[in-house]
C-alpha cells in the first residue's frame, strides 16, 4: 500500500463517496498535504487520522417561487406573486373582462372603473351612491389591511384556504358556478389549476400583495378601457358574468355560511381569475340580514350589507371581512344611505340571487343561525342573539311570504314602516303608560314572543303589514304587528347607534385613550372601531400593532 | 493520565502523554494538536487543529493554531495563537494571539488542564452567541507572522 497521502486520500474518497479535494486529513493536529506521505508524519498503526469532508456549503433556500411559498409573509415572494400574475391577469381579463377583481378591496378600485359603466349600463345596481358606498368600503378596508389579515387568521379561514381541493369543489358543486364553467372554460381551466388557488390563497393571506395586485389590476383595467370597444365588451362580461356568478355566489353562501369566508379567501386570491374572485362575495351577514329584514328595521343595517354585495359582489366580501368592516366607517355612511335611500333596498331585494339566498336560507335554518349569530350587529349583545334564534325560523318563513317581500320592496312602505318606529320611539319615552302594552315588547326578551305572534299572523292578513302600518300605533287595531313594529324598533335603535360615527360614539373612549397616553387619535379610533368600543381590547390592538 | 490532585507529574511525562493522545486522536474528532516538529525534543511547540462548529459562522472551515508550552507547563497555561485568520473574541486581530485574559480556560488555569482541554474550549467559544454570528474573513488566510 502506497503510503502517499494521496493514495490514502483515494482509498478514503472511495469509502466515504466523496471526492478527494473535498478531503482533508488531520493528524496530530497537522494537515497532511497531499505531496506528503504517511509516515513522513509518523502515523503508525493504531494512530488515529481526523478526516473532514468539506461540502460546498451554503445551500440558500431558493426563494420565490410565487406558488410555493407557504409562509405569506415572505415580501419577496409575494411581490413576485403580485408581477407574476398580472401579466396573466392582464390576459385573462381581456379574455373574461369581468370587472370584481380579486381582492374585496379591488372592486371598489375596478368599479371606480365601471363606475360610469354601471349607471350607463344601468345594470340595476341602483343608484351610483352604491359605488360610492363600495368605494368606501375599499378604501376602509386598505387603509387597514390588518382587518384582511385578521380575516385571513381565522383558522376556519385558514383551513379552506389550505385545501385547493376544497375551495375547487366548493366552487363547482353550485350549478350555477357549473353553468358559468360550461360558459368561460378559462374559469374551470382556474379552479382546476391548484398551483393558481393556492397562490391566490396566499395573495389573500397578503394584505401587502393584494395591494400589489390591485395595483396592477387597475392598470390593467384601465388599459382595458381605452381599447375601442373594450368598453363594452367589459360591460357585456360583466353583465354576463358577474349576475350569474354573483347569484352562484348567494346561493353558495346559503348553503354554506363560512364558504363566504372561504370564498373571501379564495375569490381575493384569484388574480388572474377574475370571475373567481366573485365567490368570496357572499356576505356572512347577508343571510342574517336577509332573515332580519322581516322585521324591517334590521332591514337598514341589513341591507347595508346585501346592498354591496347586490351591485358588487367584492362590496359585501369587504364588509363581510370581519366586525371590524361592520362597524367601519364606511359601513356605518353606507348604512345611512341605505336608509336615505329606499330605493336601494327595492333594488337588492329584487335581485334574484336574494329570493335563491333566502331560499337557500329557508331550507338551511341551521346555516342561517349560525350567520346570523355572527352578524356584528348582534354581537355585543347575546340577548338580541337569543331572540334572533328563535325568531329565525320565522324570519325565514316570513321572508318567503310574497306579501313581506312586496313589503319590502315598496319604498314607501318601508319609510312608513321607519316612520312608525320612530314614532313609537318617540311614544315610549314620552309616555311610557301609554304603551303598556307594547312595553313588554319593547325589552328585547319580550320580542321573541311577540315576533313569532306577529309573523304567523302577517299571512293570515291579506294586507301586508303596510295597513298595519296605516294604523296609528298606540290605537293598537294590531297587536300583533305592533310588537313587530317594536322588534322593528329595536333593531332600528341598535342600527341607529351604529349609524353615528364612530367618533361620537367613542368619545369617551378616545378620551380615555388619550389620557393613557395614547396620542395617535386616528389609531385609536381606528382600534375602537374594530373592537366595537371595547377599550380593553382596543388597547391590546394599539400595542400589538406598535413592536412591530 | 496519571496525575491526580497534589502530584506533580513532570513536564515531559506529561506531554509525551498528549502527544499520544492527540495521535490516537481521543475525544470526539473535532479537534486535534500533535507536535509542530517531531524531532522537538523539548516538546514545547505544538499545532492545533480546529473544526468549525456547525451553524456557527465558522462552520466547514479548520483552523490552524500553534500551541506554545513553556517550561512551567502545565503550571502555566500555554500561550496559544491562531494561524488561521478567525474574528472572534478575544483573539487579537492582527497576530491571531489568543488573549489570556478573555479565555476562562487561560485566566483560570489548572495543572490538570491540557492543551485538548484549550483547543475543546476554543471550539466551544466559537458556539457561544458572541462569536458564532461575527463575520470571518475569507477562508484559507493566514496571519502573517
Amino acid at each position: 500500500i502506497c503510503l502517499h497521502n494521496l493514495c490514502f486520500k483515494e482509498e478514503i474518497s472511495k469509502r466515504f463517496k466523496a471526492k478527494q479535494d473535498q478531503l482533508v486529513l488531520i493528524f496530530a493536529g497537522k494537515i497532511l498535504k497531499d505531496g506528503d506521505t504517511l509516515g513522513q508524519h509518523g502515523i503508525k498503526d493504531g494512530l488515529t487520522v481526523h478526516l473532514v469532508i468539506k461540502t460546498a456549503q451554503k445551500a440558500t433556500g431558493g426563494s420565490s417561487t410565487a406558488a410555493s411559498s407557504s409562509s405569506g409573509t415572505s415580501q419577496p415572494n409575494s411581490s413576485n406573486a403580485g408581477t407574476a400574475n398580472p401579466g396573466s391577469a392582464a390576459n385573462l381579463g381581456t379574455s373574461q373582462g369581468s370587472g370584481p377583481s380579486p381582492a374585496p378591496s379591488q372592486p371598489a378600485n375596478l368599479f371606480t372603473g365601471f363606475g360610469d359603466l354601471s349607471s350607463l349600463a344601468n345594470l340595476g345596481m341602483g343608484s351610483s351612491n352604491f359605488m360610492e358606498l363600495q368605494q368606501q368600503m375599499q378604501r376602509q378596508l386598505m387603509s387597514n389591511p390588518e382587518m384582511l389579515s385578521q380575516i385571513m387568521e381565522n383558522p376556519l379561514v385558514q383551513n379552506m384556504m389550505s385545501n385547493p381541493d376544497l375551495m375547487r369543489q366548493m366552487i363547482m358543486a353550485n350549478p350555477q358556478m357549473q353553468q358559468l364553467m360550461e360558459r368561460n372554460p378559462e374559469i374551470s381551466h382556474m379552479l382546476n389549476n391548484p398551483e393558481l388557488m393556492r397562490q391566490t390563497m396566499e395573495l389573500a393571506r397578503n394584505p401587502a400583495m393584494m395591494q400589489e395586485m390591485m395595483r396592477n389590476q387597475d392598470r390593467a383595467l384601465s388599459n382595458l378601457e381605452s381599447i375601442p370597444g373594450g368598453y363594452n365588451a367589459l360591460r357585456r362580461m360583466y353583465t354576463d358574468i358577474q349576475e350569474p356568478m354573483f347569484s352562484a355566489a348567494r346561493e353558495q353562501f346559503g348553503n354554506n355560511p363560512f364558504s363566504a369566508l372561504g370564498g373571501n379567501a379564495d375569490s381575493s386570491g384569484a388574480q388572474p381569475s377574475r370571475t373567481e374572485n366573485r365567490e368570496p362575495l357572499p356576505n356572512p351577514w347577508g343571510p342574517p340580514d336577509a332573515s332580519s329584514t322581516g322585521t324591517g328595521t334590521t332591514t337598514t343595517s341589513t341591507t347595508t350589507s346585501t346592498t354591496p354585495s347586490v351591485s358588487n359582489p367584492l362590496g359585501i366580501g369587504s364588509s363581510s371581512l370581519g366586525n371590524g368592516v361592520f362597524n367601519s366607517p364606511g359601513m356605518q355612511s353606507l348604512m345611512q344611505q341605505i336608509s336615505e335611500n329606499p330605493q336601494l333596498m327595492q333594488n337588492m331585494l329584487s335581485a334574484p340571487y336574494m329570493r335563491s339566498m333566502m331560499q337557500s336560507l329557508a331550507q338551511n335554518p341551521e346555516v342561517a343561525s349560525q350567520v346570523l349569530m355572527n352578524n356584528p350587529l348582534f354581537a355585543g349583545n347575546p340577548q338580541l342573539q337569543e331572540q334572533m334564534r328563535h325568531q329565525l325560523p320565522v324570519f325565514l318563513q316570513q321572508m318567503q311570504n310574497p306579501e313581506a317581500l312586496s313589503v319590502m320592496t315598496n319604498p314607501r312602505a318601508m319609510q312608513a314602516l321607519m316612520q312608525i318606529q320612530q314614532g313609537l320611539q318617540t311614544l315610549q319615552t314620552e309616555a311610557p303608560g301609554l304603551m303598556p302594552r307594547y312595553y313588554t315588547f319593547v325589552v328585547p326578551a319580550g320580542v321573541p314572543a311577540g315576533i313569532p305572534t306577529g309573523v304567523t299572523v302577517t299571512p293570515e292578513n291579506p294586507p301586508p303589514p303596510s295597513s298595519g302600518l296605516g294604523s296609528t300605533p298606540a290605537a293598537g287595531t294590531n297587536p300583533t304587528q305592533q310588537q313587530l313594529m317594536q322588534q322593528m324598533l329595536q333593531m332600528f335603535a341598535g342600527g341607529n347607534a351604529s349609524t353615528q360615527t364612530p367618533e361620537v360614539r367613542f368619545q369617551q373612549q378616545l378620551e380615555q385613550l388619550s389620557a393613557m397616553g395614547f396620542i395617535n387619535r386616528e389609531a385609536n379610533l381606528q382600534a375602537l372601531i374594530a373592537t366595537g368600543g371595547d377599550i380593553n381590547a382596543a388597547i391590546e390592538r394599539l400595542l400589538g400593532s406598535q413592536p412591530s | 493520565m496519571a496525575a491526580s490532585s497534589g502530584v506533580k507529574v513532570p513536564r515531559n511525562f506529561r506531554l509525551l502523554e498528549e502527544l499520544e493522545e492527540g495521535q490516537k486522536g481521543v475525544g470526539d474528532g473535532t479537534v486535534s494538536w500533535g507536535l509542530e516538529d517531531d524531532e522537538d525534543m523539548t516538546l514545547t511547540r505544538w499545532t492545533g487543529m480546529i473544526i468549525g462548529p456547525a451553524r456557527t459562522n465558522y462552520e466547514n472551515r479548520i483552523y490552524s493554531l500553534k500551541v506554545e508550552c513553556g517550561p512551567k507547563y502545565p503550571e502555566l497555561p500555554p500561550t496559544v495563537r491562531f494561524v488561521t485568520k478567525i474574528s472572534m473574541n478575544g483573539i487579537n486581530n492582527s497576530n491571531g494571539m489568543v488573549d489570556a485574559r478573555s479565555i476562562p480556560i487561560l485566566t483560570k488555569w489548572q495543572n490538570s488542564y491540557s492543551i485538548k482541554v484549550v483547543l475543546q474550549e476554543l471550539r466551544r467559544l466559537m458556539m457561544s452567541k458572541e462569536n458564532m454570528k461575527l463575520p470571518q474573513p475569507p477562508e484559507g488566510q493566514t496571519y502573517s507572522n
